[in-house]
């Protein structure tokens, strides 16, 4: 490993020294606020050492890893939205006087796997990487384990986990029967060759698919999704929401571009299959839930759904409408999340939708910003959500894929239906709006509060004036190819 | 061998873990069937990387990999299992002293 | 017949019918043993294929750790075939014939994708890449990123397993 390669690796480093500098603070006895502020400037430098290594990429670390724009792009998503959750994470655990220190550890270490899922260019690093990833993760979701429904959620993901990652295992180990190789370049070269995709590799992926599929929570390896949203704490379902799926639509997104997936028709069929069932059952489920953390687990299902269609073409427009998507959705989720925890009381969290009701009239400020949220879930125009949504149906309507086209059209429709029906019960007149003391310095509450406003402005920003961040995402994706 | 047996033995095994996991209540049985499932995919990959390696010994100009890359797979796969293993029946301990059992029956308080 | 074919014969038999004995069994004590033998077998075709490392490694981490942790968590909560809990009737067979189902389509998959390969086979003499001192170069010169990277998997299963099982 030569001086270059561990530059473009510093980031990393960085990250995973982290969690050992907050393991050190636990063991000098160091405050929760300390820890919190340690930690986000830690992520701070991880965005800066990104900017300072900016100019040796791309690298590629033989056999296992390479760090080029692409990588540099999803990881720097991933840090900024452990920055939020983190900063999220702070108001949650410390009204509900937890002892939250050794979170903060399991989440830098679930980042760093999530971040090596975006560099990886071969199985080793993919399943370590997603193994990393989920198994700091069981611990999380089983956190707060003196409620029952949070060590309920943890066995629930644990034993799925486990289950789908030895399907991932078996399809790598057919994959690489097939190929000779695990290196995802030496796969595609193997597949370029062969006349005619061999049942071996039809197998291995569509096995690999149920390991990926269940950590996106696609359909039909959705069924903990809404269980696992519920039961664990809110900052850990939207780091479950944004962080963990992005790392593993990024290492799918990199393999099927590596492979040129969409020139194998069966493949590209099972994929587009996938996506409209998300589509359908994802809309269709939320559409009567009166749980707005169950809410919004269906809904992700259906975005990442939307998103395969983007995934379809494995063109450039494609990948580009995918990191725009991801970048949109990712906002609007930690929007959500935030609005969650900011409205949680000390015992229960704010998730019946009935305690949402009239919110308008008693909190101005959150309740516009969760319908900000919610019209960009939907999609509706000035908001990423709908530029996002646009760019997919622009890189859909390209390859031609006419059904999910459809399917994506009309499966917004009948989201719009429940987002707006949430927006109304947030203006309705009637209030029971949510009685909470606070508790905490009020600085706290003012950085959570303008993490949101900034969230927001993002949010907007990216809605009537996209093209101030899509040069920089082209700008990014051209380096390393 | 032919590298057929392999195949079929780890076949069987894989499906003899499933089908524990999808006919058994008790969770730790549950995990034990999924370390079934895990070792099978363990020796068909040591026995592709056998196959790969014999290829690259009798034409090693033509072989696209020694062979050594799926028993350090293999390697890995055991190291992440050990972890996972670890971490899973620290939660599945809690679950038991929650719930006095160990029954994933009783994972359904989840709902509306 | 040679004795290679003997013994690989033996040892799947032993693997396939104590991984049966696993899932049928009802007290979870007879499981953990059935599975220990299933992974002592695993561990001589691992031996048959020269692969002497990981056989070792697998004795000692499954074997050894793994089942011994099983085992002792069993222990500690007192299950037994009494308390054990069964599925109905349908469902065990439901979940038998869907495993069966797999089994036969996988094995469909795969019969015809074999033939290039039938005649590519493994044999016991020859090849050296199983034993430490290749491995362990191979490990620490290609795969030292990686191997990092596991042991901050353990670390992070370290600080997980204290987080949860510690005492309130």
């Amino acid at each position: 490993m030569n001086h270059q390669q561990l530059m473009a690796l510093l980031p990393f480093m960085v990250l995973a020294t982290a969690s050992i500098v907050i393991i050190l603070l636990i063991a000098f006895r160091q405050g929760h606020t300390v820890i919190q502020v340690t930690g986000f400037l830690m992520m701070c430098l991880v965005i800066f050492t990104m900017w300072y290594v900016r100019d040796v990429l791309p690298q590629t670390i033989m056999p296992l890893l390479i760090v080029d724009g692409y990588g540099a792009l999803f990881t720097g998503l991933i840090i900024f939205c452990v920055l939020v959750v983190g900063l999220f994470s702070y108001i949650y655990f410390e009204e509900r006087e937890e002892n939250p220190r050794e979170y903060y550890i399991l989440i830098f270490l679930s980042t760093l796997g999530a971040a090596i899922l975006t560099i990886s260019r071969h199985f080793i690093s993919f399943f370590i990487g997603l193994e990393l990833l989920s198994v700091s993760l069981y611990a999380l979701i089983a956190y707060l384990r003196t409620r029952n429904n949070a060590v309920e959620a943890g066995v629930k993901y644990l034993l799925l986990a486990a289950l789908t990652s030895a399907f991932l295992l078996f399809g790598m180990a057919l994959i690489y029967m097939d190929a000779g190789s695990m290196d995802f370049s030496a796969i595609a070269q193997k597949l370029h060759t062969a006349e005619q995709s061999s049942p071996l590799f039809l197998l291995g992926f569509s096995l690999m698919m149920i390991a990926v599929g269940f950590k996106l929570a696609l359909v039909p390896f959705h069924l903990w999704a809404a269980d696992v949203y519920q039961g664990a704490p809110p900052p850990v379902a939207s780091f479950i929401a944004t962080v963990s799926k992005i790392g593993v639509f990024a290492v799918l997104l990199r393999f099927a571009q590596e492979l040129h997936l969409q020139n194998n028709h069966s493949i590209m069929t099972i994929i587009s299959v996938i996506a409209m069932f998300s589509m359908i059952s994802g809309n269709i489920l939320a559409l009567r839930q009166q749980n707005i953390k169950r809410l919004l687990a269906y809904s992700s299902i259906a975005h990442f759904g939307y998103l395969l269609v983007a995934f379809l073409p494995g063109n450039s427009a494609g990948v580009e409408a995918a990191a725009f998507y991801l970048i949109a959705y990712a906002v609007t989720i930690l929007i959500a999340f935030g609005v969650i925890i900011l409205l949680s009381a000390k015992d229960k969290d704010a998730e019946r939708l009935s305690l949402y009701r009239g919110l308008f009239w008693e909190k101005p400020f959150v309740a516009i910003v969760l319908a900000v949220a919610l019209l960009s879930l939907a999609g509706i125009p000035l908001t990423a959500g709908f530029i996002g949504k646009f760019y997919v149906l622009m890189a859909g309507v390209q390859q031609q894929a006419w059904l999910p086209v459809i399917v994506l059209v009309v499966t917004s429709v009948i989201g719009l239906y429940y987002y707006l029906r949430i927006i109304s019960t947030l203006f309705a007149d009637v209030s029971v709006a949510i009685q909470k003391e606070k508790r905490l310095h009020p600085f706290f509450y003012a950085a959570s509060y303008a993490a949101l406003v900034v969230l927001v402005l993002l949010l907007l920003g990216f809605g009537v004036m996209p093209a101030i961040i899509i040069p920089g995402i082209k700008q990014f994706l051209l380096i390393g190819n | 061998m032919p590298i057929n047996y392999y195949i079929f033995t780890a076949i069987a095994l894989f499906c003899i873990g499933i089908t524990g996991v999808l006919t058994r209540r008790n969770a730790i049985i549950i995990f034990m069937c999924i370390e079934i499932m895990l070792n099978a995919v363990n020796l068909l990959l040591v026995a592709f990387s056998k196959m790969f390696h014999m290829a690259y010994l009798a034409n090693p100009a033509k072989a696209v990999t020694s062979g050594i890359d799926g028993q350090l797979f293999v390697f890995f796969i055991m190291v992440v299992a050990a972890a996972e293993v670890s971490v899973g029946l620290a939660i599945i301990v809690m679950m038991y002293r929650n719930t006095h059992s160990v029954d994933v029956n009783f994972l359904n308080r989840l709902k509306n | 017949m040679n004795i290679s074919q003997i013994l690989f014969g033996i040892l799947t038999v032993l693997a396939l019918v104590s991984a049966l004995g696993v899932v049928v069994s009802k007290n979870p004590v007879y499981s953990v043993l059935c599975l220990i033998v299933t992974f002592f077998a695993i561990s001589g075709h691992y031996i048959l294929l020269n692969a002497q490392f990981l056989a070792i490694v697998n004795i000692i981490v499954y074997a050894g750790a793994i089942m011994v942790l099983f085992l002792f968590v069993i222990m500690l909560m007192n299950l037994n075939a009494e308390v054990e809990p069964q599925k109905s009737k349908i469902l065990k067979f439901a979940g038998f014939i869907a495993g069966l189902c797999l089994f036969l389509v996988i094995v469909a998959a795969l019969k015809n994708a074999d033939e290039k390969t039938q005649t590519q086979a493994t044999q016991l003499a020859g090849g050296d890449i199983g034993l430490i001192k290749n491995l362990g170069r191979a490990l620490f010169n290609d795969y030292v990123l990686p191997f990092e990277i596991s042991s901050v998997l353990f670390l992070s299963a370290m600080v997980g397993a204290v987080v949860i099982g510690k005492k309130e």
